[in-house]
């Protein structure tokens, strides 16, 4: 590997460390200089990222597309305890 | 149904109508990163109690279930923590077995990205493509899945990660390309080239 020419396994990889970590300047050189050339590597990037934001939207949706739904039998007995916890522990309102 | 009518004052804390409101999207979050039902159970139980017990904590500023689920999301990272204990081998992702999946031996694509149509902005309000994403989750191995989620869907700070499961910086991040390669071609393949005509 040819320092600051990367191919797009390298590339590819690198793209997604970046959205985790620091790249080194070199690094960041490197991926701008492929990513000027290659459309493919630069779809992904542009997709990876596109993913995040999927992904911390999904954390926020009103309703998941497919719920799951949570036994009445759980329900009574989450409920039961808080209730016991609301008696027990001393509730200034 | 065991129903007690007692009078609760309309509160915003009232922990009965909490249970009724959330409890079914506290367990679809929870199951989305554990298999195991009563483990998810168990995770919003946990959820609503700590939410209970600091309940003077909560301030109006974010809407309960923002609130809930910030909670319920330490819930899952200390689940994984306890986990990790109790099972202490280690699975390192050899990055080299990762890239053969998608690259050839000279370093170019396999299959080359597509260009996603429709935009995938356009696709956010559509329930079939999160249907998609959500099978796409459930596709990829748990390990990964685990770690995806974590760090794409709840935010996790990387080291934070790392330091839950005990794997290094490194694994962390093959773990995630790994992860992502995966999820962006389920993704190319089930929704974006397949539905792309779909309003």
């Amino acid at each position: 590997m040819k320092p600051w020419i990367f191919n797009c396994k390298e590339v590819s990889r690198l793209v997604s460390e970046s959205l985790d970590r620091e790249l080194s300047l070199p690094q960041k050189i490197g991926i701008r200089m492929h990513l000027f050339m290659c459309n493919f590597c630069s779809l992904y990037k542009k997709q990876i990222i596109v993913m995040r934001d999927a992904m911390r939207l999904l954390a926020q949706v009103d309703e998941f597309p497919e719920p799951a739904v949570l036994s009445s039998e759980a329900k009574r007995r989450i409920k039961r305890l808080l209730t016991v916890h609301q008696e027990t522990g001393s509730l200034v309102d | 149904m065991g129903n007690k009518n007692e009078q609760k004052p309309k509160h915003a804390l009232d922990p009965a109508r909490w249970v009724d409101l959330y409890g079914d999207y506290l367990y679809s979050y929870a199951l989305l990163h554990v298999r195991d039902a009563s483990v998810a159970e168990d995770l919003v139980q946990e959820t609503f109690l700590s939410a209970f017990r600091s309940k003077d904590n909560f301030k109006a500023r974010s809407s309960e279930k923002t609130w809930l689920t910030s909670i319920l999301k330490h819930k899952i990272l200390d689940h994984f923590r306890k986990e990790k204990k109790e099972n202490r081998e280690t699975t390192n992702l050899d990055v080299s077995a990762v890239e053969n999946d998608f690259f050839d031996n000279h370093g170019h694509w396999k299959i080359m990205p597509k260009n996603w149509t429709p935009e995938p902005y356009q696709s956010y309000e559509n329930k079939e493509f999160w249907k998609v994403v959500l099978w796409c989750l459930g596709k990829m191995p748990e390990r990964l899945k685990t770690v995806f989620l974590l760090r794409e869907m709840d935010a996790w700070d990387s080291r934070k990660i790392c330091k839950v499961l005990e794997i290094s910086p490194t694994n962390l991040w093959v773990i995630l390309y790994r992860a992502r390669l995966l999820m962006r071609k389920c993704l190319e393949v089930n929704w974006f080239t397949t539905n792309g005509t779909k309003d």
